[in-house]
């Protein structure tokens, strides 16, 4: 007999996925019966938290939903921080969990792994969460999710089948089909004009492109440069322009000398963005007044006016949108590029020296390792490369840092994305504090054979907050914890582990790393590079 | 005091609740409660995962009956503690969760804001008791003076209260002392009354014994006497009656031996448990035929799933002691007798990876002083300690039974050891779940705990590749590449042992317990000495 469990393998498999991850338990066991007869690829992470972050890793590579499998209760509450990391940062993820049985659910009986109301949890993280009553729903179900990540906003999707909906039999379902993926929303013609009106006329744009802009690279190009416009990128919107091109801002709008560029322009032309905090307004201060007009372009109806109300709203797949504007925009000089430039060196002149370090590192990671993917979590690095790190490409450098802001992510995520991108060097650049979270995720890339390279910054404790306490006049607590050490925990897992002697060492231990078939650890002394880093 | 701010007053008044722990991580959102923290007598526990810190109150709450307090930053703080909230949620344990909400005016915005979530209230409110977010500092006081009365005289689970940004960095409130303690709920003359009479015809009465007796051993233990009734605990009652006593069933109602037992009794008396379905008994029903007389605080526990004769709504422990002064003689016919019988039909028939549990679980008892404390995580060892360890004190044997989650073992030891700093405290944990929260051996390591972790090995996760094997089903992700543990435990800078013998496994546990640091003492389960 061919079970839900079994045709849900089938359909996933359908639909193109290639891996998934998952802790398998009691609750989930009949989800795998169908799964050997897929070529499917499972991954086990030794938490779910573990396989959320995996699945936002993948993603985020590769553009596709990361799937999972968890199990009821504990797995889902286990992996509710990655889903909201997930769901702040716009990251296409399908979420499969089992439910207590009909009849069981809700029933506070005091069943395994029972919750009051899983669902209403997890809705609150999640795009959509739907509860599958009978087995007729699972392809339908499936087929909103993914015209969801095709055609809008892509967020985590939470299914969850009772567990005596996973064993029931499939028989009555229709044969395997994946849906054909509807097109993206193009923008209103009269839309566009309008906006192209304005911005052939402005004397001052500029545009500011965001995580929702990350596969309109070509078409943000031309814009740009027909407009000569400096650019200014979020973190999720970094390498839209390269590193050199001479519009490019690759700085957070939360800096001064970004938020003086921003209040100059007379026309401002936002894509994909959500004007979110930590990237427009680090310091909660209000972030850059919006002195011209606005045109703001989000394939999110809400978002398209939340936070800042635009001059004109234009819903619309950023591509779709990018690619029609650019035959309506006349060419320009504009003086863009001086405009960009005192911005850029503006950002790099205002930074410390222990930022300007961590910038050092991970431009010597790029340069060393071209095509490298770099995954930070929420450390100093980290914060420095939301500052101004110049990505060389879209998809190329994201991080924990934004939107949700926790901690652990960037091993797990490495992996995913390793996953996604086989033949890339993958860097994880995380602190002594963040990586503690999700250690364990050492033994899942030796298990499934991804070689990512841990850049591991060391100072022996929560290092942001420490500073934090300081500033505000409260005796550290907390804050100085105890650490293990490193290099003995990754070779315990059976991964590779150097100290890093002196930063000109860098590129070699980087080479090497990524010459290897098992994950290294090259750990990092803050103090001795902040002081001997020759940049 | 007056120019303390919100948060400030927020540890001020945890003081006067007496807590003495926290279990936590500062981030940006909760420093104004880190800045009342230093000038407080309050000792705060820094971990490695906000899981870890949900956990360890678990365990400081088992270990002590007090709750165990946390204090998170919003978002990810909060949601990494989910599991063990929901963990506490499902075990009655009292929990007060402190933390962090993006201020006011921001709240359900979707503005992008650091930490944001749509509804953090929406997302831990079904995990807990209630979750109140204080939109005026003025309502702080209250939702402490709530939580603690469901903490003393309710059915206990976590509390959450939530402070917003603004709220938290602005003024204190006026600070009252600690409301009087509310007393228990005491039981309804007239339905003890009815209860007595259904007693006194019994001839073969059963008391299920749930964790909400925990504290009313001797209550129990004297009615179980006086009416000659056998006592069944669920796990979370594990010594609350001494599991020497004549009287005193394992806590096997998962065992088809124990429910067949159940089933002959004319008059089940359960009190303080929920009857829990799979998570203590691994079957759909229990099967009670005879008369029902169900005692708990919870109104709504009491006609769940199985209707009983009489209700009785109110404190386990008080009831039992009225039902022992009312009750007239006794017509059982069951006792020691029967209990022994029951106990010698389970050990005889335990199954050979049991037997080999047993031998470990045996030497454990023997090491272990009477109030010494095991927090067990989801092996396989666990389970068979569940039924099988004898205890004859109560609070000394955790498990995480109904939500059943992974990696609660270690940090629970570790709350556990922090409550009762002179009591011998073991962890019991597989090796899938270890990994779960490993990183708290630095916190263990840190804080100089004697916690000895007994590492159960088989290379897999066991009970699901047993699960995948009966069903027929090839086994995916089940047999895990894993570390060497040992190593790992040096790492973090614990102690460490790999016993080639019953006798070196318990000379280990003896040292881990005069140790300044933790042991790891890893058991192979398919070492020579346990036969292969
Ligand atoms: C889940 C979670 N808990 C706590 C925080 C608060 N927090 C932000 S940065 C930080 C310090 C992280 O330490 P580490 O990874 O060592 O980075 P460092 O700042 O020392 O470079 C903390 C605790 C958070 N962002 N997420
Ligand atoms: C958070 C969570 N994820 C998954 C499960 C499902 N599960 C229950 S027991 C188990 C195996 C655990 O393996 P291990 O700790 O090695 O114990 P063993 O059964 O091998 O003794 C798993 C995966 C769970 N209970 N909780
Ligand atoms: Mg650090
Ligand atoms: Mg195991």
């Amino acid at each position: 007999m061919r079970t839900v469990g079994m045709y849900l393998a089938e359909l996933l498999e359908a639909y193109g996925v290639e891996v998934i991850f998952g802790i398998p338990g009691v609750h989930t066991v009949e989800l795998y019966r169908g799964l050997p007869n897929t070529k499917i690829r499972h991954v086990t992470p030794r938490h779910e938290q573990g396989a959320g972050f995996m699945a936002d890793g993948y993603a985020r590579v590769s553009g596709r939903p990361g799937v999972c499998f968890i199990i009821t209760g504990p797995g889902m509450t286990n992996i509710a921080t990655a889903m909201a990391q997930a769901y702040a940062d716009s990251v296409p993820m399908l979420v499969i969990s089992a439910v207590n049985a009909l009849g069981q659910i809700g029933s506070g009986e005091g069943w395994l792994h029972e919750l009051q109301d899983q669902r209403q949890l997890i809705k609150q993280v999640s795009a959509f969460s739907h509860t599958v009553m009978t087995p007729a729903e699972l392809p339908r179900v499936m087929a909103r999710a993914f015209a969801l990540f095709a055609g809008s906003r892509p967020r985590p999707v939470h299914i969850e089948l009772p567990l005596d909906i996973i064993t029931a039999p499939a028989d009555k379902l229709p044969p395997i089909r994946a849906i054909v993926p509807p097109s993206p929303p193009a923008a209103s013609p009269s839309a566009l004009q309008e906006a192209a009106n304005w911005l052939n006329i402005a004397k001052a744009p500029v545009l500011l492109l965001g995580g929702g802009a990350q596969d309109a690279g070509s078409f943000v190009r031309a814009i740009a440069e027909k407009l000569d416009a400096p650019t200014v990128m979020s973190v999720n919107g970094r390498g839209l322009l390269p590193p050199r091109h001479p519009l490019a801002v690759p700085c957070s709008p939360s800096m001064p000398p970004t938020m003086k560029l921003i209040e100059g322009a007379d026309v401002i032309l936002a894509i994909g963005t959500e004007f979110g905090s930590t990237d427009y307004d680090w310091f909660e201060q209000g972030g850059a007044k919006f002195n011209g007009k606005t045109i703001r372009i989000d394939i999110d109806a809400q978002q398209v006016v939340r936070s800042r109300q635009p001059d004109l709203p234009i819903v619309a797949d950023a591509s779709e949108a990018s690619s029609a504007l650019v035959p309506l925009l006349s060419s320009a000089k504009r003086d863009g590029a001086a405009r960009a430039a005192a911005a850029r060196d503006a950002v790099l002149a205002d930074l410390s020296r222990t930022y300007r370090a961590c910038l050092h590192l991970m431009e010597t990671v790029r340069d060393a390792l071209p095509g490298a993917v770099l995954v930070g979590d929420s450390a100093q690095p980290v914060y420095a490369g939301c500052i101004c790190y110049p990505s060389a490409a879209p998809r190329s450098w994201f991080c924990s840092a934004t939107g949700y802001g926790t901690l652990g992510y960037a091993l797990p995520a490495a992996i995913g994305a390793q996953l996604a991108a086989a033949d890339r060097p993958v860097v994880c650049l995380i602190g002594d504090g963040g990586l503690q979270f999700t250690i364990a995720e050492l033994a899942s890339a030796r298990e499934a054979g991804t070689p990512v390279i841990v850049l591991l910054w060391n100072n022996n404790g929560y290092g942001e907050i420490k500073t934090y306490m300081v500033s505000r006049q409260i005796h550290p607590i907390g804050v100085d914890i105890f650490t293990p050490d490193f290099q003995v925990l990754a070779k315990g897992f059976g991964c590779e582990a150097v100290t890093l002697k002196k930063p000109s060492d860098l590129p070699g231990l980087l080479r090497e790393a990524a010459k290897r078939k098992t994950a290294t650890i090259i750990e990092i002394e803050e103090n001795d590079y902040v002081a001997n880093y020759e940049g | 005091m007056t120019n303390q701010n919100c948060g400030q007053a927020a540890i001020t008044l945890l003081e006067r609740y007496g807590v003495d722990t926290v279990f936590g991580m500062p981030g940006v959102h909760t420093l104004e409660f880190y800045r009342g923290l230093v000038a407080s007598k309050i000792r705060h526990i820094a971990v490695r995962h906000e899981q870890g810190a949900g956990f360890m109150a678990d365990g400081y709450a088992r270990a002590s009956g007090r709750p165990g307090v946390c204090i998170l930053i919003s978002g990810p703080g909060l949601t990494n503690a989910a599991t063990p909230i929901g963990q506490a949620y499902s075990d009655s344990i009292p929990m007060l969760i402190l933390s962090s909400v993006n201020a006011t005016e921001d709240l359900g915005k979707g503005r992008g804001r650091l930490h944001e979530i749509t509804s953090q209230q929406t997302v831990i409110a079904p995990l807990t008791a209630f979750s109140r977010t204080v939109y005026k500092a003025e309502d702080l006081p209250a939702a402490y003076a709530d939580a603690y009365r469901i903490f003393e005289a309710g059915r206990p689970r976590p509390v959450h209260v939530e402070v917003p940004l603004d709220v938290l960095a602005g003024p204190a409130p006026a600070l009252a002392d600690r409301p009087p303690s509310v007393l228990p709920l005491m039981p309804d003359g007239s339905l003890v009354e009815e209860a007595c009479a259904l007693i006194s015809k019994a001839r073969r009465p059963v008391i299920v014994a749930g964790g909400g007796i925990i504290d009313h051993g001797p209550a129990l233990t004297a009615l179980a006497e006086q009416i000659g009734a056998p006592v069944i605990p669920t796990i979370a009652a594990k010594g609350a009656m001494s599991n020497r006593h004549p009287l005193c069933v394992d806590a096997t109602l998962s065992l088809p031996q124990t429910q067949a037992f159940l089933r002959s009794a004319d008059l089940v008396i359960a009190v303080g448990t929920e009857l829990g379905g799979e998570a203590d008994c691994w079957i759909d029903r229990l099967p009670i035929e005879g008369k029902l007389i169900r005692i708990d605080i919870d109104a709504a526990a009491l006609t769940r799933d199985y209707p009983p004769d009489v209700a009785i709504h109110a404190d386990g422990g008080a009831t039992l002691a009225a039902l022992a002064q009312s009750v007239g003689s006794s017509r059982s016919q069951i006792g020691a007798v029967d209990v022994a019988r029951l106990r010698a039909e389970i050990r005889n028939s335990l199954p050979s990876l049991q037997r080999k549990h047993m031998l470990i679980l045996e030497a454990l008892r023997e090491a272990l002083p009477r109030d010494g404390i095991v927090a067990t995580d989801m092996t396989q060892l666990a389970y068979s300690g569940s039924y099988h360890f004898p205890c004859e004190q109560p609070r000394c044997w955790f498990h995480p039974v109904g939500y059943g989650t992974l990696g609660y073992g270690l940090p629970a030891a570790i709350g556990a050891q922090l409550a009762q700093p002179h009591r011998a405290t073991v962890a019991i944990v597989g090796d899938g779940g270890l990994l779960f929260t490993v990183q708290e051996l630095a916190t263990a390591v840190e804080l100089g705990l004697p916690v000895a972790v007994v590492l159960w090995n088989n290379n897999a996760l066991g009970q699901i590749a047993e699960g995948m094997k009966e069903r027929g089903i090839t086994e995916i992700g089940v047999r895990p590449r894993n570390p060497d543990f040992i190593k790992l435990a040096e790492a973090f800078g614990c102690r460490t042992a790999q016993p080639s013998s019953i006798a070196a496994f318990k000379a280990a546990l003896e040292s881990a317990f005069k140790a300044d640091r933790p042991t790891l003492i890893e058991m192979r389960e398919d070492a020579v000495f346990l036969g292969g």
